[in-house]
């Protein structure tokens, strides 16, 4: 079997099991929802909606925009409509996942208001800055080899739960996660974002220019002598 | 106006096509000279050998046809889908964890029973069609990541591709270690073969001569980006070698084969090639034998065993179960040859029991089913190499495979832990997914220039272990459960030995060890040995020898029992050393088909 640049397990499952992300609760998206969903993205129409609320929606969006912001080279995560992704996500999540993060943004909302006396979404970035830095702290977990492994996040990673996480830093990381993928998936994050180059006809796949006998200008690496 | 895209494939009508067809052959459309079972690497080629001689074959496969034109999605991007090429919720591809966690049969979990269709791990948004669900190809015993495709081409739509050789090191490991037994043929019995296959397929890598790996006849190589350059220069220090890969993709085009083009570069090779500049079978083997007019194919059809003819003590023919209506058929022919894949050959000929053959067909030596041997996998490292953080991103993944690192252990020296050896797979630069990203901690601006600060200087390798050949590591048919067909399932009795274990502990060391020469950043070492069978390199569970006692096929892949019967998979291998299999099965193959052509002219089969 190929096997990539593969860096931790969870890159790796993720990379082998492209989001085994699933569920049995119907109903979800059938054809004619998905077709209208990507046009909804494609157009900047405003979001048809599987589960969130349009309150909780601009919740989300504020939340992803933070974690991946507009900056001087491309669109955050709000254009990139991982807002409708993850609406899209809890639509096929299993119901006890799709619970647990509910109630994690709720959770979200009322860590922000008996700290800053307001909801999540129209906090200063100061004050976003400084509750998502407590809640991601040790965000990336460790898993308990004891526990059963089961679908645990809303990418349909299959994982062992932390029980030493909070439910706020379950929250997170499960948006987070979710934001990653949504965004470095979308046009905005592959072609603005990160300037990928490939999934191209080319005549001949170039590599280092060393290769072919001269120095490279890419990574300043000499011919070889 | 089309739905999703990615999952608007019309299925229908090649399903329906491939019923269609299916109906047409019956037992009495033939007569054919020889029945091949299965159409990929093994099936696909000895059909081809076969057809091109000018001898009627009738080839069953199990799955239906394929459509490539719209079944290799591979330049299709992500954002395609809104669901970004995952998998739709009423499907699932086992994990890693699950495998050795979960009780066999793995669709019977309550975590898995809940969805329409549970795969192997292999089972993803672009093969989700070709794999096979495992609560209708359930497995038993041990914990086995058994990989099975069942549609024409089988495993050969998404191989990894890498193309390699097997050498005097494989071929007479024993010798040089002691360990179990020499194959009973050496590299310059099937050099000829690789060579042919070379040129008829077309690969394309790098000559080096390098005693552990033997050079092929290649086309133009696929290069090394610059973080690869660089890892290639560090470890050189070290004598150790970084070369272009070899891959069974054809980079200058083919010309006996008018259904392939040349590589155009795309990477994404994975998802079926749609211009099959990859070697799939279907349209690089099955096609060309199709045109010969010599070939008839009838797909749907499950084979459970080979019948003998109590008469002569030879097979008749063998005994198929139509997919879809269930009749059950038996076609006739003077010779059998079994490619269904070195588990699945296996568990035809257990199956295949009657009163002279009580414990299934050839296998009087009763080692039918042991020595299966693979690669074991899971020791990697990853990191990041400095001179490229932070700069604009080349076009680094649009080629169909990354670098090689040849084996360096056992070779002139001996190590005190361990015999035999391992290789490495893997490169770096920036590929279209980030999926570094998901471990950066942190959020906002600095997050998200960091994800790109690190996407061009990515580079990572893992390693490819032999699996030494046990008599004790075994599959067998189980006593009671059976597939959606009613055929006994297989049962597997298989773990990794000390010995894996220490080379497996070995690859882990090396691989950090070189990164760490590298000056990669932010190294990342995995220590655990991935699922038993994780490879797909399955092979040696109907071994060849001279000696009928002590192994189950000739040196030409011929049952020593029933004189009409030929293995055209890798079950007959002896060893297996580090080297992906895939190449071998196609060699080999040529190698018995070349054999078999002749018995059947000297008219002894």
């Amino acid at each position: 079997m190929p096997i990539g640049p593969v860096v931790t397990r969870r890159t790796a499952l993720k990379a082998l099991a492209t989001g085994a992300g699933a569920v049995t609760l119907l109903p979800w998206l059938s054809e004619e929802g998905l077709a209208a969903f990507a046009e909804i993205q494609q157009a900047k129409a405003p979001p048809r909606l599987l589960v969130l609320t349009s309150a909780q929606y601009q919740t989300v969006e504020a939340l992803v925009e933070a974690i991946i912001p507009a900056d001087e080279r491309s669109p955050g995560a709000r254009e990139a409509r991982v807002a409708d992704y993850i609406d899209l996500l809890l639509g096929e999540a299993p119901a006890f996942l799709k619970q647990r993060w509910l109630n994690g943004l709720s959770a979200l909302d009322a860590e922000s208001t008996s700290r800053f006396g307001s909801p999540f979404r129209p906090l200063p970035a100061a004050q976003v800055e400084a509750l998502l830095a407590d809640i991601s702290r040790d965000e990336l977990r460790k898993e308990d080899e004891s526990q059963p492994p089961q679908v645990d996040t809303l990418l349909g990673e299959v994982r062992r739960p932390d029980p030493r996480q909070t439910p706020l830093q379950v929250f997170f990381a499960d948006t987070k996660q979710a934001t990653i993928h949504g965004y470095y998936t979308s046009e905005i994050g592959i072609h603005q974002e990160l300037r990928y180059q490939g999934n191209k006809m080319l005549a001949e796949f170039v590599g280092c220019e060393t290769v072919d006998g001269h120095d490279c200008p890419h990574c300043g690496q000499k011919a070889e002598g | 106006m089309p739905a999703d895209k990615t999952l608007d494939l019309d299925l229908d009508a090649i399903a329906a096509e491939s019923r269609q067809v299916a109906a047409t052959v019956k037992p009495d459309s033939g007569p054919w000279d020889v029945i091949v079972v299965g159409s990929g690497a093994a099936g696909g080629m000895a059909a081809f050998q076969l057809a091109t001689a000018g001898i009627n074959v009738l080839v069953l496969d199990a799955g239906r046809l394929i459509n490539h034109r719209k079944e290799y999605r591979t330049m299709e991007w992500p954002y395609a889908s809104p669901r970004r090429s995952r998998l739709p919720p009423d499907y699932r591809a086992i994990t890693a964890a699950e495998y050795n966690f979960f009780d066999r049969p793995y669709g019977n979990h309550p975590e898995l029973a809940k969805y329409k269709k549970v795969a192997s791990y292999a089972g993803n948004a672009f093969t989700r069609n070709w794999v096979v669900n495992e609560k209708e190809h359930p497995t038993t015993g041990t914990p086995y990541a058994w990989v099975r495709a069942r549609v024409l081409g089988g495993k050969t739509n998404f191989w990894g591709r890498v193309a390699l050789r097997y050498g005097p090191l494989e071929f007479k490991a024993a010798s040089r270690d002691g360990f179990d037994v020499d194959w009973p043929i050496g590299y310059e019995d099937v050099a000829p073969y690789y060579d042919k296959v070379d040129l008829l397929l077309g690969v394309s890598g790098t000559r080096e001569g390098l005693a552990q790996i033997p050079d092929g006849i290649y086309q133009r190589p696929i290069k090394l980006n610059c973080v690869e350059v660089h890892f290639k220069r560090t470890i050189a220090r070290m004598g150790r070698r970084y070369i272009p890969g070899r891959c069974g993709v054809t980079t200058e085009g083919v010309l006996n084969n008018k259904y392939r083009a040349r590589c155009l570069g795309r990477g994404r090779c994975g998802r079926g090639c749609d211009i099959n500049a990859a070697f799939h079978s279907p349209n690089a083997l099955i096609l060309p034998a199709r045109d010969t007019g010599n070939l008839t194919l009838r797909p749907y059809s499950v084979v459970s065993e080979v019948i003998l003819d109590p008469a002569t003590g030879r097979a008749a023919g063998v005994r198929v179960i139509d997919a879809n209506t269930r009749q059950v058929m038996d076609f006739k022919a003077r010779v059998v040859v079994l490619g269904a894949g070195t588990l699945d050959s296996t568990r035809i000929l257990l199956n295949s029991r009657s009163a002279r053959h009580p414990n299934g067909l050839g296998n009087s030596s009763g080692l039918l089913g042991c020595y299966l041997s693979e690669h074991h996998m899971g020791p990697r490292a990853s990191g990041f190499i400095p001179m490229r953080m932070g700069t604009e991103p080349t076009l680094d993944d649009g080629r169909p495979t990354g670098p090689y690192l040849p084996r360096f252990r056992n070779i002139t020296d001996k190590h005190p832990d361990f015999i035999r050896g391992y290789h490495f797979q893997g490169g770096g630069g920036a590929q279209e997914y980030p999926g570094f990203a998901h471990d950066i901690p942190g959020f906002g601006r600095a997050f998200k220039s960091s994800v790109r600060k690190h996407y061009p200087a990515l580079i990572g390798i893992g390693g490819f272990g032999e699996v030494l050949p046990r008599k004790e590591n075994r599959v067998s048919l189980d006593a009671t459960v059976k597939d959606a067909w009613g055929i006994p399932v297989l049962r597997f009795d298989y773990r990794f030995s000390d010995n894996e274990i220490k080379m497996a502990r070995d690859m882990a060391d090396t691989a950090e060890e070189m990164l760490k020469a590298a000056g990669a950043q932010d190294i990342k070492v995995e220590r655990e040995m991935l699922p038993p069978g994780w490879s797909i390199h399955e092979i040696g569970t109907a071994r060849m020898g001279d000696d009928p006692k002590t192994s189950v096929t000739t040196p030409f892949c011929r049952l020593h029992d029933v004189p009409n019967v030929y293995l055209a998979d890798a079950a007959p291998f002896v060893s297996g050393g580090t080297q992906n299999t895939t190449w071998s099965i196609l060699a080999m193959c040529w190698r018995t088909m070349d054999h078999l052509k002749e018995e059947m002219r000297a008219g002894d089969v």
